[in-house]
């Protein structure tokens, strides 16, 4: 089998609910700012960006492991199983990747994108949370094998950051982590290096998830239903 | 419905990943609720009633987004694994199972809330030496933290039944906090209405809570706002209409879920 009949494999398999899943979370802002008439409603698409589409991708990342109906299958396969659940990792990012650069795209060209941003630096407004919040999901579905407990952490990270965002932001190494620096940051100055330090930690996240895949028996003890 | 109820407790409350994931959770606002000084505060507090209310929006406010992901597949799974046809054919009625199936997942839903909820309690009434916190927290949990759990639990059985339940936890976790924590100035938003689920207006109305700094408006109309029909005056008779309002919304999406099964499984 040629690798892009692998790719493609890959992306049909994801099937229409995964690739639904970041445009329509996407779509719920953007709607909810066609009824916010006030002068902040651009705001929401910025927010869309870092907010929405993250979540998406992260619960999206969170929900690859356990889902095969026959894990064993794959683990006699000549590609390794966590070969293709970064595959499959790929893929998600990718889909969310093309649908954030739509975005930005529609944001240059009405004038709303964000003045203080450049249109290349700016792609961190996304990528680093989406990133970050990916691979933890990768993360959390290596280690609890169930998309409902990784999940419900994927949610959890993400609205503990939003209703305690004072708290997190009050000191600089938690600053560092926050997701939402460019529509919610406190300290404008450490932007650049908030974003950054959130793909250094996708990488992270990415590299241990990898690592607790490679122990293939866990794969196939079965979560408790 | 007893068997089905049990079965179903049964079957959450001895999944091990619920309890992992509810336990970081936990940590996490300890930890930041440490760095703000806010338990040693919240310990030390004369104010029983305010003490147990405030811990109550915290939780209220985090833990549904958990068990609102963990009981999302708790329908669909019957199918998923192929045992929906052949419970189907058990003597035992279909309502009286889908019954059983959402109290049993509601309620093992609210036994890790209950015991980080009761747990903080206890430490305060022995912290303060106020035995009456447990009263008003039971009170609190009666009225504004389980007519969220079976709100919240009525729409994860149901909704993936239309939608997958990854795309069901995204909306889910973006309308929570949409829905409870923006306030109706910043953005049209269903919160500080009847239908928060949160419970804004038995909070203010029926305990007195009016935010962390004491002089927020949580529920009542706001000017200006959109949706302010689902906002009228805040009065005790409102709070309990707003109870009243988030339970029937929960019958109300149950009820549909015989009919929408009945469409996937055909």
């Amino acid at each position: 089998m040629r690798p892009i009949d692998l790719w493609r494999y890959e992306v049909r398999r994801a099937g229409w609910a995964a690739l639904l899943t970041p445009p329509v979370a996407t779509a719920a802002l953007v709607l909810i700012s066609l009824f916010d008439s006030s002068p902040t409603a651009d705001r929401n698409l910025v927010a869309a960006l870092e907010m929405a589409l993250p979540l998406a991708t992260g619960i999206g990342a969170a929900s690859l492991v356990g889902r095969d109906p026959a894990a064993e299958l794959q683990l006699t396969m000549p590609t390794a199983y966590r070969s293709t659940l970064l595959r499959r990792l790929v893929v998600t990012l990718g889909w969310a990747a093309l649908l954030a650069v739509l975005v930005v795209g529609i944001l240059v060209a009405t004038d709303s994108w964000p003045q203080s941003r450049g249109i290349a630096s700016g792609q961190l407004v996304w990528l680093a949370p989406t990133l970050c919040l990916g691979g933890l999901g990768f993360l959390a579905g290596a280690a609890f094998r169930s998309p409902a407990a990784a999940g419900g952490l994927i949610s959890t990270v993400w609205i503990v950051q939003q209703v305690f965002s004072g708290l997190v932001q009050d000191n600089y190494w938690t600053r560092l982590l926050y997701l939402f620096a460019t529509t919610r940051g406190a300290v404008p100055d450490d932007w650049t290096a908030n974003r950054l330090t959130l793909m250094a930690t996708a990488l992270a996240f990415g590299a241990v998830g990898w690592l607790v895949l490679g122990r293939a028996e866990r794969l196939l003890r079965g979560e408790a239903e | 419905m007893t068997a089905a109820f049990r079965y179903e407790f049964l079957m959450q409350v001895r999944k091990r990943s619920m309890w992992i994931a509810n336990g970081v959770v936990v940590l996490l606002l300890g930890l930041l609720s440490a760095r703000g000084r806010e338990v040693g505060d919240l310990l030390h507090d004369p104010d029983a009633k305010a003490t147990v209310t405030s811990v109550a929006v915290a939780i209220n406010l985090i833990l549904p987004v958990v068990y609102g992901c963990f009981l999302a597949d708790r329908l669909v799974r019957d199918d998923k694994l192929g045992v929906a046809a052949i419970l189907d054919v058990t003597p035992s009625s279909g309502a009286g199972r889908l019954a059983g199936k959402y109290l049993g997942a509601c309620a093992a839903a609210a036994v890790p809330l209950a015991i980080v909820y009761f747990g903080f309690v206890a430490l305060y009434a022995a912290t303060s030496g106020r035995p009456v916190a447990f009263a008003w927290a039971a009170a609190v949990f009666a009225v504004v933290i389980a007519p969220a759990v079976l709100f919240v639990g009525a729409f994860a059985l149901v909704v993936p039944l239309l939608i997958p339940a990854p795309l069901f936890r995204v909306l889910f976790v973006g309308y929570w906090f949409w829905g409870n924590a923006i306030t109706p100035d910043a953005m049209p938003t269903l919160a500080s209405s009847l239908v928060t689920p949160v419970g804004s207006y038995p909070l203010q109305e029926l305990f007195g809570y009016r935010g962390p700094a004491g002089d927020t408006e949580l529920a009542g109309p706001a000017p200006g706002a959109v949706f302010n029909f689902l906002r009228p005056e805040a009065t005790p008779a409102t709070a309990w209409l707003s109870v009243g309002v988030l339970l029937a919304l929960a019958i109300l999406v149950l009820s549909a879920a015989p009919a929408l099964r009945a469409r996937t499984t055909r």
